[in-house]
C-alpha cells in the first residue's frame, strides 16, 4: 500500500475528530500568523491569518492538515510576506524536546525507515536497505517512558526558574504536552513581548547556565596565604547560587568511579579526591563550610565540579526556539501528525503526575485491523502493546492511529474495501 | 520624590526636564534675541565639549545656571540635527549620557535614581532598602535589565551572573547609573535621528558652520587616537578588519567579537593601556569597565591565563568570519594569518628595497 492511501485513512480519521473537537484558537488571533503541515505532499502553507473563530476551525476541518501552527510573534499584517509584516511582539516560549536531552536508553530506542521500500529496522541505519539497496533513511526514535519522565524532569526545573527567578505568575505560565517528544512552555505577558532576540538569549543562557561564573556567585577566595578562606554559597540561597550549592552536593553524594560519563569535565583525579573525602565533606555541608573543608580541594576544583552542576541544575530547553522571534510553534488542542496524540494544557500543579500515553490520548473510537511492519513495545493508557514484527493485529483506535502516524503500519480495512 | 531645578539641569533628557523646557513655549525665532545669548552659548559650548573631550561639562556654577543648563541642552540637539553629521549625532550622545553617568552614581539620594529610570523610562525599579536584600542599593525588574545590560561586555553584565529573585535583578548604584546613563543614551540617539527641518535664524547657523568646522578637524584626531600606530593594519586577517570597522564606526559588537578583537590586538603586541584608548575613545563609555576586562583578556587578573582570539572554526560558527581569502584558506587561527601576511608584507619591503 502507498503512504497516500494512508495518509487518506488519517486524514479521514483527524477530520472527524476536528469535525468533534473543535480548536482552541490562541489569544490575539488576528495579530498571529498560521502554518499548516498537509498530508498530501507534505507541504507547508504559511502566512495565513483568520479573523473569527469560525474561520479557523472550518479552515482546519475542511483541509485537515497534519500539524498546525502558529506564530509567538503579532503582527500588523501577518497575512503579508516576512519583511512587510511588522512585528509587534512575540511570547516568550520554551521548546524541551527528547532529543536535547542525553538519556542512556536513547540509543535503544532509535530505528530507521527506508525511504524507498519502508522496509524498517532497529538501531542505526545500514550502509543499505537490505530489501531494497536502497541508500536513504528515515532516522526516527520510538517514544520510551525514562525519556518522557526525563522531559518532565527539565520542564519542571524550567517552571522553577520562571516561578522563582523571573517571578512570572503561575497564570501567566501555559504548559503543553507538545504531542510527540517533550513539552512547550508559553508566557503571555505584555512586557516581556517586546524583549529582542538578544535580551531572550540571555533569559535562554540564564536558564541553561550558559556563562555563569561563580565568583559572582559568591564563590571566592578570601584572606592572604596562610589565613586564606574559600566562601561560596549555601543550600538555601535563592536563585543560582542555591543551584550551585545543590549541584555540587549532590556531586558529592552521587561521585562514582564507575560513571565518568556522567561527570564528563570532572577528570578522574578529580572525581577520586571527592569519592575519598566524601564524608569529610558531607559533614562539611552540615557544619555549613564545604567550601574550604579539604586540603587540596582549591577554589580550581571547584569550579570543574560547577560544569557537573550547571549540568544537573539548569533547564535542557531549545536554545534557538526561545531567542527566534518570529517561531511557527504548535497549536495547542490541535493533533500531532507523527502521533495522533493532543497537544493538550497541563495545569503546572499536575505537571509532575501528567501521563503523555494517557493524558494526551484522543481517539476513543472503536478498535482498527491494521498490518504492523515493526513496533517496539509501547502503552496507551493502561494497556501495553507490541513488539509487532510483519503482523497483522487488531487494535483500539488511538493504538492503531499511533503506529499509522508513524509510519508503520497499514490499515487493513482499506485494502479490503480497495479489493 | 520629585526632582529639583538643580537636577533638571544634571539630567536634562527627563521628562521632568522637557517640560519645563515646554513651559517656557520657546520658539526657535527667539533664539536671535539677546535674551538668549547665554543660553545658545551654551548649546554651541555642550556640543564644542562633545567633540574636543568625548563628555559635556558639568561643575558647581552650573547649579545657579540652571535655567541655561536645561534649555539649552534641546537647543544643541537642534544644532547637532542641523549639522546632519551621523558621526557627531552619536559621539554627542554618548558625551550627554557620559556625563549623566558620572552624576549619576554619585547621588547621594538612591530615590532620586529610582525617579529618572521610573518617571522618564517607565521602568519598574525600586531600592534595595524596600526589599530584604541590604547588600545592594537597587532591584531591578529583569525586562527592563535586558534592555541594555545584554549590550555590555564583561561577564558580570550577563543575566545568569545577576542575583535575580522574583523577576528582580539587584544592583549596585554605579550600575544602575550605567544602564540608566545607557538608556539616556539611546533616548538622544533616537531624537537626533530624526529628520527635521527648522530654519535656524542666522546666529545658530553661523554656530553650526563653525561646529562642522572643528568636527572635520577633530574627526581626524579621534580616528588617529583610535587606532595605534606600530600595527600593520594592513596585515589583518578579514575577520578582525571586519570588527575593526564595526568599532570605529560605534556599532555594535557582541561580547566574542570584543574577545577576539582584545585578544587579537594584545597577542600582536598592543599593550593594555593603548587597547583601553581604543575602546574608550571610539564606543564604550565605561573605561574602568573596558580596563579590567581587557586585563582578564591579558592575564593581568582573573585566573592569570593569557588568552588567544578563537581559531578560524569557531569564528564561523559566531559569524564573526566575513568570508576567506586566499591566505585564509591555507591557516586556521587570525594569529596566523596576521604573522604571515606580515612576513609577506617585510619580505615585499626588502625585496624592492634591494631591487
Amino acid at each position: 500500500m502507498d503512504r497516500s492511501t494512508v495518509e487518506a485513512f488519517i486524514r479521514g480519521t483527524f477530520a472527524r475528530y476536528y469535525h468533534d473537537n473543535p480548536v482552541q484558537p490562541p489569544t490575539s488571533m488576528e495579530k498571529r500568523e498560521f502554518g499548516f503541515l498537509l498530508f498530501r505532499e507534505r507541504m507547508m502553507v504559511r502566512h495565513k491569518t483568520f479573523r473569527v473563530e469560525e474561520d479557523l476551525r472550518n479552515f482546519i476541518e475542511s483541509t485537515t492538515p497534519s500539524d498546525v501552527y502558529y506564530s509567538a510573534a503579532y503582527y500588523e499584517r501577518a497575512d503579508e510576506e516576512m519583511s512587510r509584516k511588522g512585528w509587534l511582539g512575540a511570547d516568550l516560549i520554551f521548546d524541551i524536546d527528547v532529543d536535547h536531552i542525553h538519556t542512556p536508553c536513547r540509543i535503544q530506542h532509535a530505528y530507521w525507515i527506508c525511504k524507498k521500500c519502508e522496509e524498517i529496522g532497529r538501531g542505526v541505519p545500514p550502509s543499505k536497505c537490505p530489501k531494497c539497496e536502497g541508500e536513504n533513511f528515515r532516522e526516527e526514535i520510538w517514544p520510551c517512558e525514562t525519556c518522557m519522565e526525563a522531559t518532565k524532569m527539565e520542564t519542571l526545573k524550567l517552571i522553577d526558574f520562571l516561578t522563582n527567578d523571573f517571578g512570572f505568575s503561575s497564570g501567566e505560565i501555559e504548559v503543553f504536552f507538545s504531542g510527540h517528544r517533550g513539552y512547550h512552555v508559553h508566557v503571555e505577558n505584555e512586557r516581556i513581548s517586546i524583549l529582542d532576540q538578544l535580551a531572550r538569549k540571555e533569559i535562554v543562557d540564564y536558564i541553561l547556565g550558559t556563562g555563569l561564573k561563580a565568583e559572582f556567585h559568591g564563590l571566592s577566595e578570601k584572606g592572604e596565604k596562610m589565613s586564606r578562606m574559600i566562601v561560596g554559597p549555601d543550600l538555601n540561597d535563592e536563585g543560582w547560587r542555591g543551584r550551585i550549592a545543590r549541584g555540587v552536593y549532590d556531586f558529592l553524594t552521587s561521585a562514582t568511579p564507575e560513571s565518568p560519563e556522567k561527570f564528563e569535565g570532572v577528570g578522574r583525579g578529580v572525581l577520586k579526591k571527592f569519592i575519598v573525602n566524601r564524608d569529610a565533606l558531607i559533614e562539611a555541608w552540615k557544619r555549613g563550610t564545604p567550601w574550604q573543608a579539604v586540603r587540596g580541594v582549591g577554589i580550581k576544583t571547584w569550579e570543574k565540579i560547577l560544569k557537573y552542576a550547571l549540568r544537573e541544575q539548569g533547564a535542557t530547553i531549545d536554545t534557538v526556539v526561545t531567542t527566534d522571534i518570529h517561531r511557527l510553534i504548535r497549536m495547542p488542542t490541535t493533533l500531532h501528525g507523527k502521533t495522533g496524540f493532543n497537544v493538550v494544557e497541563i495545569p503546572v500543579k499536575d505537571l509532575e503526575g501528567f501521563d503523555p500515553f494517557s493524558g494526551a490520548v484522543s481517539f476513543k473510537g472503536d478498535s482498527v485491523t491494521v498490518h504492523v511492519n515493526w513496533a517496539d513495545k509501547f502503552r496507551i493508557g493502561d494497556s501495553v502493546y507490541g513488539p509487532y514484527e510483519k503482523e497483522r493485529v487488531e487494535l483500539p483506535q488511538a493504538a492503531a492511529v499511533f503506529l499509522l502516524c508513524k509510519g508503520v503500519a497499514e490499515p487493513v480495512v482499506q485494502l479490503k474495501e480497495k479489493g | 520624590m520629585e526632582l529639583s531645578k538643580v537636577d533638571h539641569a544634571k539630567y536634562p533628557f527627563t521628562v521632568e526636564a522637557a517640560r519645563y523646557v515646554k513651559k517656557r513655549d520657546l520658539r526657535i525665532e527667539d533664539l536671535a534675541s539677546r535674551d538668549y545669548a547665554g543660553i545658545v552659548k551654551r548649546a554651541r559650548e555642550r556640543i564644542e565639549e562633545a567633540i574636543r573631550y568625548g563628555e559635556v561639562g558639568w561643575d558647581r556654577d552650573k547649579e545657579r545656571e540652571y535655567k541655561v543648563e536645561i534649555v539649552s541642552f534641546p537647543i544643541s540637539i537642534i544644532m547637532v540635527l542641523s549639522t546632519e553629521s551621523n558621526f557627531l549625532g552619536k559621539r554627542y550622545a554618548l558625551a550627554e549620557s557620559k556625563r549623566a553617568y558620572n552624576l549619576l552614581r554619585v547621588e547621594k539620594e538612591d530615590e532620586k535614581l529610582v525617579e529618572i529610570a521610573s518617571s522618564s523610562f517607565n521602568w519598574d525599579v525600586k531600592t534595595a532598602s524596600e526589599t530584604t536584600r541590604q547588600a545592594y542599593d537597587f532591584a531591578l525588574s529583569f525586562i527592563d535589565y535586558l534592555k541594555n545590560a545584554p549590550g555590555f561586555h564583561d561577564y558580570k553584565w550577563k543575566l545568569v551572573n545577576r542575583f535575580m529573585i522574583d523577576r528582580y535583578v539587584f544592583l549596585m548604584k554605579d550600575e544602575l547609573a550605567r544602564l540608566i546613563a545607557e538608556e539616556a543614551r539611546k533616548h538622544i540617539q533616537k531624537r537626533l535621528e530624526e529628520k527635521i527641518k527648522v530654519k535656524l535664524p542666522p546666529t545658530l547657523t553661523q554656530a553650526v558652520n563653525d561646529i562642522r568646522q572643528l568636527l572635520s578637524t577633530h574627526r581626524e584626531l579621534i580616528q588617529a587616537e583610535e587606532a595605534p600606530q606600530m600595527v600593520v593594519e594592513e596585515a589583518y586577517p578579514p575577520c578582525i578588519r571586519a570588527l575593526n570597522e564595526a568599532l570605529l564606526s560605534n556599532r555594535n559588537i557582541s561580547h566574542i567579537g570584543r574577545f577576539t578583537m582584545t585578544s587579537f590586538l594584545l597577542n600582536i603586541g598592543l599593550s593594555v593601556e593603548d587597547v583601553v584608548k581604543l575602546f574608550t575613545s571610539a564606543t564604550d563609555f565605561d573605561e574602568k569597565l573596558t580596563r579590567y576586562q581587557i586585563e582578564h583578556i591579558a592575564g593581568k587578573r582573573g585566573s592569570g591565563t593569557k588568552y588567544t582570539p578563537p581559531n578560524c572554526e569557531t569564528l564561523r560558527t559566531h559569524g564573526l568570519c566575513p568570508g576567506m581569502d586566499d591566505l585564509c584558506k591555507r591557516v586556521k587561527h587570525p594569529l596566523t594569518y596576521y604573522r604571515r601576511r606580515l612576513r609577506q608584507t617585510k619580505a615585499g619591503r626588502v625585496a624592492v628595497k634591494s631591487g
